[in-house]
């Protein structure tokens, strides 16, 4: 053994591991002093992530170009189409214009269901390494955004509040496995509880094992008490598989949220719910197949010319 | 002295928090990232004295603990990191075959890293948090662990020479 160690060493360390578990234990029995040093922390973070925002801004938007190339070939297709589209438009007005699309989409959404929101930029994504899917906004308390505030983007549910400091607060993304939401499958109405897996799909599972739930099924949120956490008709997602195994329990489902929380920049918390609930009127509309138009040639044996008949 | 010259690598730390909280949590990495606090911490442990070294995880652990996206309890990440530091500062003392090539570092603070997560992780399970299918456990990890090690021989250098700015020439690789 190279290191033994003396006993004044060994007592630091055994010093050191008594606190660390000293801290967690009033943490878990919920002293105040520990929640106002994260508090603390974050109130005087919030304006060096703003700078660090806008900094690292460019820099994200060209990973995340890089890293969304190439899925598919319809992606690259479009990604190029865009790409042309884009080299017309001014350098600087790139970021601000996919802003206001979100910001768009988002108040779309808001208004046709009658919330009222508090739009905010997104200033920070939390780091996974800690097994966790969050992102911090820049507005907070004093824009009247408290902790178990709904969050929504332009397709539907982001997560919830989870802390609201005094000019930012902490969002709980629905992709998150501490996540559960209480949903309903559009039209049906049956009713199941969402969990959230880490990644854009999450696991449904059924209350009622008799009743049936098909694949590309839309889900929205059943709403809580008061609008909070949740509003109630908050599109979620769409059933993308279904688990039929005869020996369940109960039946599960995986659902594709309507969320890509990779590309968030504009979200809005929903301050005070509508009066009345939307029931299905959020469900995004299916996509409709364009019908290509086709022409037929009726070649007659003898006449003059064919003639060209255009169908749909 | 050695413990009046451990509160000067404070600066250091509280800077390299600010960096990750503010710079590198915006830049929405694939596989998850990586987390710069733990890497230097890891890689200054390395460099460290046993004692040195799990005074150094109790302080960064502190600081990931205050973070706003740690998910557990405060004091969390301090008991995971003082082992951690620890037992990568006990693997380095004394043998210059590890602390003297900086291959052997990274590959020590590579396997801390997941080391580190897992334990965490673990912890995480015992005191009651949610932690996800374990595809994305996986996911994460291999992620961690190839981050961090593109990141450590970049940084290696810039911490070396910091360490021994504070601690004396003796550490330097």
């Amino acid at each position: 053994m190279r290191y033994g160690g003396d006993n004044r060493g060994r007592l630091l360390i055994i010093v050191l591991l008594v606190t660390s578990l000293f801290l967690i234990t009033l943490d878990l029995r919920g002293v105040q002093v520990i929640d106002g040093l994260r508090t603390g922390t974050q109130t005087a973070l919030t304006p060096v992530q703003k700078v660090g925002s806008w900094v690292v801004s460019p820099f994200r938007n060209f990973l995340s170009d890089v890293t969304h190339l190439g899925r598919t070939r319809n992606q690259m297709e479009k990604l190029k189409a865009e790409n042309d589209k884009l080299r017309l438009k001014l350098q600087s007005r790139q970021t601000a214009d996919a802003q206001l699309k979100q910001l768009k989409g988002v108040l779309n959404l808001a208004g046709t269901a009658g919330y009222k929101v508090v739009n905010a930029k997104v200033i920070s994504q939390g780091s996974s390494t800690s097994f966790t899917q969050t992102l911090t906004i820049d507005a907070g308390t004093t824009s009247g955004i408290h902790t178990n505030m709904t969050v929504l983007s332009g397709y539907g549910l982001v997560g919830v509040v989870k802390y609201a400091y005094a000019n930012s607060a902490l969002v709980q993304l629905a992709s998150d496995p501490a996540f559960k939401i209480g949903a309903r499958i559009a039209g049906t109405q049956q009713i199941g509880i969402l969990s959230g897996q880490g990644t854009r799909k999450g696991v449904l599972q059924l209350l009622d094992n008799t009743t049936q739930v098909h694949k590309g099924d839309a889900l929205l949120a059943r709403g809580s008490q008061n609008g909070r956490p949740f509003v109630p008709g908050v599109p979620i997602g769409e059933v993308t598989s279904v688990d039929n195994s005869p020996g369940a329990v109960t039946q599960t489902a995986d659902v594709k949220f309507y969320t890509n929380f990779s590309t968030l920049g504009v979200v809005a918390v929903v301050v005070s719910g509508s009066s009345a609930d939307p029931r299905d009127a959020l469900v995004p509309p299916k996509p409709r197949p364009t019908p290509i138009p086709t022409v037929t040639i009726y070649a007659t044996p003898g006449a003059a010319e064919p003639s060209p008949t255009a169908t749909k | 002295m050695s413990l009046r010259r451990f509160l000067y690598s404070f600066p250091i730390f509280l800077t390299v928090f600010l960096l990750q909280e503010s710079f590198v949590t915006q830049m929405r990495l694939p596989a998850g990232g990586f987390n710069v606090l733990l890497i230097v911490a890891l890689i200054w442990a390395a460099l460290c004295t046993p004692e040195i070294g799990a005074l150094t995880g109790f302080g960064a652990g502190l600081m990931m603990d205050v973070s706003q996206t740690s998910p557990g309890p405060m004091g969390h990440w301090t008991l995971v990191l003082i082992i951690a530091c620890y037992a990568i500062a006990f693997l380095g003392y004394g043998d210059d075959n590890i602390r003297g090539n900086p291959i052997n570092i990274v590959l020590l603070t590579t396997i801390g890293v997941v080391a580190a997560q897992a334990v965490f992780l673990i912890l995480g399970l015992m005191l009651g948090q949610e932690i996800g299918s374990i595809s994305n456990i996986f996911f994460v990890l291999a992620g961690s662990a190839f981050w961090t090690a593109i990141i450590s021989p970049l940084i290696l250098k810039v911490i070396s020479y910091l360490h021994a700015i504070v601690f004396g020439s003796s550490s330097r690789i």
